[in-house]
Parts: C-alpha cells; structure tokens; sequence
C-alpha cells in the first residue's frame, strides 16, 4: 500500500511536468527542454517566500509563499513568451527549442548565483498520514500531491473539452495563421499557455521538494518529466498523466527491486524505447510529416 | 473610376496602386487599383502568378508573417486603412479570408471548427450555414481532416461565415474539386450574396465559373489589372474568351500559332 | 581594367571550378595570409596562459566543425556531441594507459571508435527528424555516459579521479609545453578544417544540405538520403572523437564528469554563435564560446563588486544568453555578419542582395 502510494505520489510530480510540457506542445509545437529547471526554480522561490518572515513555515507563511509562487510563476510564464517565444512565431519549432535549452542553462546558473547552490527542503506536511506495520508511512504531503495531481488534470481536461478558449487552443496550435484570421488572439493564446505551464512546472517543484532535497542537480527531473511527456503523447494530456505514472513506477521499481543506479538510468531507456517502438506515445495523435 | 456592380456610393474596399515585393527582390503585384463595392461579389481573374493570391493576403494582413512587404499603395475599408494592422484586427473589422491552403482545423471536429469563435449571437449562424450546407451538419462529429474536398471548403466558408464578416475573400476555391462540386459551392456562395447582402472578392483561376456569380471582374496579368469590367462584358470579350474560356475561333489547335499575339486589352 | 569595380566584380564566373574556390576574392587571401602569419607567431610573443587558452579553442574547433557538418549542413539536429567525444577520450585513457600504446594507434583508433558509436547512433537517428532527432541524440547520449560511468568506476583506480594517460610522446620527446601543444594543433585544426571545407563543397556537401532543407525532395532527385545521413553522422562522432582524444592528451586526465549534457549544449552554442551551415563559422563560433568564460571572469574582476563562488553560474548564463541571443536577432551567426559586410562593399554601389538562401560555404 505504502509502496502505491509512494509511486502515485512520484508519478504525480512528473505528470504534473508532463502536463505542463504538453500545454506548450499543444498550443505551439515547441518542446519546452526548461521544464524542470523551471520547477525547481518555482520551488526555491516558494522556499524563500515562506522563509522570509520566521524560521518556520506557519500556515499564513505557506500561504503567502504558495500565493507568491503561483502568481509569480505565472508572469514568469507571461514573460517568457512575451520576451522570447514570440519573436519565433513562423520560425521552425526546433528553433523555439534551442531557445528553451539556452533558457534552461540560464535559469540553473540562476539557482547557482541566487541561492548560492544550497541545497533546500520543503518540511511540509512531512508527518505521517499513516504508520505501516512494516515501518512505512504514508505522509500527508503524498496525499495532497496526489489529490492536486489529479484535481490540476480534471481542470485542464474540461478546460480543452468544453470551454470555447480550450478549443481556440487547439486550433491555434494546429493552424496559427488560420487561428489569427479567425478573430483569435495568439497572442493571449500563447501567453495563457505558457503561464499555466510554467504554473503547473512550479506546483511540480514545490510538491517534489516537499518530498525531497532540492539543489541545482534536481533540475534532472525536467528529463523524466520530458519523458513523461513523451510516452504519453507529447499533445494528450491523458498521455502525460499516464506517462508520469509509468515513468515514476518504472523509475521506483526499479530503484527498490534492482539497484538505485540503474533506476537513473530508467527515464532514458523508456525514452529510447518509445522513440523505437512509438514514436507519437501512447495517446498522441498519429502525425507523420514532422518527426519521421 | 468605374463605378464597379452599377452603385454609386463610396467602395466597401478601396485598393489603390498597391505594390508588394517578396523579400526584396520579386515584385509580386505593380500598382494595382481595385474596388469592392458593398453588397456584390467581385471576381478577380488570372494564371499562376499574376498576384491574385498576393493582393488577398495584402487585404487581410497576412503578408509580414513571410518576409514579404507592402511597399506601396492604400488598402482601406469602410474608409479605414488596413495597413499595418494584424490579421486578427483586420478580421474583427470585418474582412474574413477562406485560405487557399490550410483552410480549416484538420484536428478538431466540423462542429467545433464551427464554433472556434462561438458566441450566443452567431448560433444562429451556425443554424445558417447547416441549412446552406446540409452535408455538414450530418457529419458534424467527424473529424474535419477527414472530409471530401467538396466538404472541406463548404466547412472552410461556413467558418468563415460564422465570423460575421462584412467582406469574404475566397481564394482559389475551385482548386482540386471536381466541377460539379464547384459549380454548387458558387451557386451557394450566390445565394448567400443575395440574402444576406455580403459582399465577396473571389479569386479564380476557373475563370468561368467565377464570373458566373460575379457581377464585376478584374483581369490580373504580371501583377497588374489588365482589365476590368462588368462581367458580362468580360464574358463577351473576344480576348477573355480566348485566353482564359478556352473559346478560341481559330478552331483546330493548328491555327493557334499566334498566342503570343498582343492581346486587345482596349476596347 | 582593374580600376573598374565591375571588371573585378565576385560574380563574373567563367569556369567551374571558379564556382568551387574556397577563398575567390583577393581580399579574402590577403586576410587569410595575415591570419596565417599571426597564429604562427603569437605563441612567441604571449605568456603560457594565453597559449593555453588557444590551444583550448583549437581543440574545440575540431569538435565544432564536427557538430557544424552535422546539424549545420546536414540539418540532423543532435545532442549527443558530448557522448561521442567522451568515446574518444575513453578509447584514448583505455588504449594510452592500459595497453601502453603509441598516440599513433590510439588517436586513429580512437577516431576509429568514435566512428562506429557514431554510426550506431546514426542507424536509429535515421526515423526521425527536428526535435524527435534531438530527443533520440540526447537518449543515446545518457545511455553512453551511463555505461561509461559504470566502466570507469570498475577500470580506474579511484573512479572519481578518473584515469590518467601518460602525456602523447613521439620517440622521446614528450608533448608537454603549451607552445608545442598549440603547433600540433595548428596542424591538425589545418587539417579538419580543409576536410570540413571540402567536404561542404563537394557532392556530399551539396547532398547535406538538400537533405536539410527538404528531405523529402532529396529523396525524390536521387539522393540516397540514409547514406549521407549515416556519413554525416559518421564523420562527425570521428572529429568530436578527435578532440576528446586529443583532449585527453593534452589534459592527461579523462573523467566521465566532464562530459554533460551542457558540454553537448555549449557546442550546439559554438556553431549557433558561430554560424550553423559554416566551417569558418564553426570556427569563429569555438573560439567565441570557448573564450567567453574567461573574458566574463576578466570582466568580473575589473567591476568593483567580487563574485566569488557564484562566477561560474554567470558564466554558464552568458552561455544561455548567448544562445537566446543570437536565436533571437542574429540567427545566422557572426559568419552572417562577416557576409554581410563583406558583399556590402563588393556589392557597392549596388544596392540589391540575393535571396537569403543559405547555402553550403
């Protein structure tokens, strides 16, 4: 049980980055490589919002930090499109791309000169929901990934579904200029993309620091969240929590039932199995003419 | 100035001396003038290349996305100018363009591209379109990349349609569909003309169908007018009927030596 | 005659092979004499350092033109740069330390080594384009530090410290001085930079960039699309074997830490500041990138406030800007803005520039 628990809650984190990984795929074909490197930057902000004030995270600290993270990483996401994404409109989308890379290598040296490499965690929640026999427990905070996880997917499901701006998303990343002509602002489309992105990358980040020590190596999450992505289907968003729930079970098993090394190397041999066998994941839609 | 479909009033689209240059170096459309009154369909005929398709996407706005610039010229509507202006300005104006390519959403279905930009106000529009285009509303679950040719631009106008337009520009609709099909569509297109009173400018290398509907024309050679009219005088025109109606009186192919005679374009 | 501008003019071609010379202008031979003569004297008149750093920027060509030839002229996007380069090292610390060989054997060898890797790679990467490609690279790449990682940790004394390589000698004269080092390289940047220009006027050449512009067309003139593929992939793991070979030589000491995935990222950054489709791009691009962490520390020590531990973090973020930056406004690299001026002034007094096609040069 405290095993289940443990790979939901891991599988929470990267399907959250998966998710956010997919919001920009879906609305702009661009594959964000800074993913994780956001998360973790959301998370050491978070960290020092509820730092700031006492030496101890209180319930008004964790509000006004959550309140602070959530809002700043959503500007954040705004900025980064106003500032970069949007002057590579109508270049290729691997252009886009190795942006993202350069963004990813400027937002770890970030975590470096800001919070001078320390390595932080979130004591939140960290007692016990529940004590095993054996010596395991389920803690609060697993639950409360797994609860958000799940409530965040519901959210931008009915959101794609339902709502007439979910659909204008699809078009838009479908057909931009089409999009554009249809009385669509693309600019807001994207911008909305990236800021829930780029949201999502930060609730992933407080929720995995939570749990575990963050430093600037932990930017290594952003791979299995990528992963994630992938095999789930870099445009479904059922894909990505599907895929975080595999890559975070194959990832623990492997851990527990083999050696702990191997299971670093778990998210790429998934990725190089789906790239062989798959390609578009197990939920993406089948496109032909931009991969193969 | 001619006054184009016969109304004397001030043009609903007003291009005058237009010139677009891609990127730098090709001189796309050299000083073209063209009217669109309020209310009739304009036709603007020519081959490959004459810079029909470039004088739409000048009108909605479409150009600087691909290194192309307007150089020269005033493009208005209703009295306001429309340069500079983003695609999605241009298309809350009231100028809607049925691309000729990438015409529709391929991923979502006939109903939801219908209601990319849904509000209360235009269902009934939708309700419009279904009855103009019964095939659509019977396959309004599918998929649209899976649709006919023929489906696919009725889907493409019906969209554009539901986006209140005051203008329609319809780019090379005929491509690719059989003649029948073509033949209904601009019937239709017609018939949508005439109750609700939109004006549209269609672009046609299909020469004859398109001033069929139309009640005035623009012949675009090279990136210029060469000539417009009413269109039954373009219909009548012995040059038209020869270079674009395939009407020649040479009769056998062995007498047509001579196409690279001057055409008339006076008179 | 030769007071006219237009008797002189670059685009009065009449043979063939006037179409295929490296340097067709005058001014271009007088600046390449002058370079030439400086390289060879500079290391006489600087200190050791400076020597050093140069020699650090001529290794760094090596794998530059490699990645340029790759994902520049060929348009395979790869992240794995780093991966064949460590193949290199690795085949060179196994070879030099554990089988005591000769650097003659062990640098061919090594190339050798990094040409089947890079094949191997190259045989999957053949499925898939853009960013698929990338993703595929950067799989192939975790996967070979991986089970370098491992290998180092059974094979080296202490794994950490990584395997130290007895320094490249010939007979008895051992490589060892900076000034030494900087002619060797000298000749073999010579050397790669001759191939990678003839390889980019050449028929492969062509074929790269027909396959990078549209494949699929390619395919449809003829072009047997998955051998040159597999060729670029081919020659470029062997030069970036070359320079983790050489590498390894010239620092004596080869840890798998080294070789990151930001290692593959900066020199993605060389031939994007550089100029991507470019061999002297690739060049200007190497020194640029390569050097650039220095002068932000110079930089730094000038300004009145010290930055101490957090000096590497800005460096590696003038990397990342440097990459946002040049993607953002110069996406054709510095050898873009040599162009520029360059047919500015042949150009003059003319005013029209041909369609930005981006040709092999």
């Amino acid at each position: 049980m405290e095993l289940l628990v443990s790979i939901l809650a891991l599988g929470s984190t990267y399907a959250l980055l998966a998710a956010g990984i997919v919001i920009i795929y879906k609305a702009s074909h661009v594959v964000n490589f800074a993913h994780g490197e956001l998360a973790i930057v959301g998370a050491y902000v978070f960290h020092s919002a509820g730092f700031l004030s006492s030496a101890t995270l209180s319930g008004t600290s964790v509000l006004v930090a959550g309140i602070i993270a959530a809002g700043g990483s959503a500007l954040f996401g705004v900025a980064i499109y106003f500032a970069l994404m949007r002057r590579l409109l109508g270049r290729p989308t691997f252009v886009a791309a190795m942006v993202t890379i350069g963004l990813a290598i400027i937002l770890k040296a970030a975590i470096v000169v800001v919070w001078k490499s320390r390595s932080v965690g979130i004591p939140l929640g960290r007692h016990a929901l529940r004590n095993f026999a054996g010596g395991g427990r389920v803690t609060w905070i697993e639950l409360v990934s797994i609860v958000t996880c799940i409530a965040v997917f519901a959210a931008l499901a009915a959101f794609f579904k339902y709502t007439r701006l979910g659909r204008q998303f699809r078009g838009a990343a479908e057909n931009p200029l089409l999009a554009a002509q249809r009385q669509v602002n693309i600019n807001l489309i994207l911008a909305l993309a990236w800021a829930l992105a780029v949201f999502s990358a930060a609730l992933a980040g407080v929720l995995f620091g939570s749990r575990s020590m963050l430093s600037p190596q932990s930017t290594v999450i952003g791979l299995s969240g990528l992963t994630a992505a992938l095999v789930g289907g870099l445009d479904s968003l059922r894909g990505a929590a599907a895929g975080g729930l595999l890559v975070a079970a194959a990832t623990y098993l492997t851990a527990r039932l083999i050696s702990p090394t191997l299971s670093e190397a778990v998210p790429f041999l998934i990725l190089l199995g789906v790239m062989w066998w798959r390609p578009w994941g197990l939920f993406g839609t089948v496109e032909e003419l931009d991969r193969v | 100035m001619s006054n184009p479909g016969g109304v004397a009033e001030a043009p609903l689209l007003d291009v005058r001396q237009l010139e677009v240059v891609y990127h730098d170096v090709a001189t796309a459309v050299q000083g073209i003038s063209m009217q669109v009154a309020a209310g009739s369909i304009v036709a603007m005929i020519g081959t490959n290349g004459a810079g029909k398709t470039t004088t739409l996407r000048a009108v909605s706005g479409f150009l600087p996305a691909e290194d192309v610039a307007i150089t020269d010229g005033i493009i208005s509507f209703a009295g306001r100018s429309l340069r500079g202006l983003l695609p999605d300005q241009i298309s809350r104006l009231g100028i809607v363009l049925v691309p000729e390519r990438n015409k529709l959403f391929d991923t979502l279905t006939v109903r939801e591209n219908l209601d990319f930009n849904m509000t209360r106000a235009r269902q009934r529009i939708r309700e419009a379109v279904f009855e103009y285009f019964p095939q659509l509303a019977e396959r309004q679950k599918q998929v649209a990349g899976y649709l006919s040719g023929g489906e696919k631009q009725m889907l493409a106008i019906g969209m554009a349609l539901i986006c209140e337009p005051r203008l329609l520009l319809v780019d090379e609709l005929s491509l690719g569909l059989a003649p029948i099909v073509t033949e209904e569509i601009m019937t239709i297109l017609r018939a949508i003309n005439r109750s609700l009173g939109l004006a549209m400018l269609i672009v046609e290398q299909n020469a004859a169908a398109a001033l069929r509907i139309a009640s005035f024309g623009y012949v675009l050679e090279n990136g210029r007018v060469v000539f417009k009219g009413e269109a039954e005088k373009l219909l009548a025109h012995q040059d038209i009927r020869e270079f674009y109606l395939g009407d020649g009186n040479a009769g056998s192919y062995r007498n047509i030596r001579q196409y690279t005679r001057k055409r008339r374009w006076w008179g | 005659m030769r007071f006219s501008p237009m008797a002189s003019s670059p685009y009065l071609i009449v043979s063939y092979a006037q179409t295929n010379r490296i340097l067709p202008e005058p001014y271009q031979r007088v600046i390449v004499a002058i370079l030439a003569v400086a390289l060879v004297c500079i290391p006489l008149f600087s200190g050791d350092y400076f020597v050093h750093l140069l020699n650090l920027c001529l290794i760094a060509v090596i794998g530059a033109v490699g990645l340029n030839l790759l994902t520049g002229y060929c348009g395979q996007l790869s992240l794995g740069h780093a991966s064949f380069m460590a193949i290199g090292a690795f085949a060179t610390a196994i070879l030099a330390q554990r089988y005591g060989l000769h650097f003659i054997v062990v640098i061919p060898a090594s190339c050798c080594a990094g040409a089947a890797v890079g094949l191997a790679v190259g045989l999957p990467a053949l499925r898939f384009r853009g960013i698929y490609l990338a993703i595929t690279t950067l799989a192939t790449h975790y996967a070979i530090i991986y089970v370098l990682t491992n290998y180092e940790a059974i094979l080296g004394p202490s794994a950490s410290a990584g395997i130290t390589i007895p320094p490249l000698s010939l007979a008895d004269h051992a490589l060892t001085t900076e000034r030494g080092w900087f002619y060797a390289l000298l000749v073999v940047d010579a050397a790669v930079v001759m191939l990678g220009l003839n390889l980019a006027r050449s028929h492969v050449g062509r074929a790269w960039v027909a396959i990078r512009d549209r494949d699929i067309a390619a395919e449809a003139c003829g072009i047997d699309v998955p051998r040159y593929k597999l060729l670029a992939f081919t020659i470029s793991a062997t030069l970036a074997a070359l320079a983790g070979s050489l590498g390894a030589y010239f620092t004596t000491v080869v840890t798998v830490e080294e070789y990151t995935l930001e290692l593959a990222i900066i020199y993605l950054a060389m031939i994007i500041v550089g100029g991507m489709g470019s061999v002297t791009g690739s060049v200007l691009g190497a020194v640029s990138i390569t050097l650039l962490p220095y002068g932000v520390e110079r930089i730094f020590a000038a300004l009145p406030w010290s930055l101490g531990t957090v000096t590497f973090g800005v460096q590696e973020a003038t990397i990342g800007a440097a990459i946002i930056g040049f993607l953002l406004f110069e996406p054709d690299g510095l050898i873009e803005i040599y162009r520029r001026t360059a047919t500015y002034f042949e150009r003059w007094p003319f005013r029209y520039r041909e369609i930005k096609a981006s040709g092999a040069r």
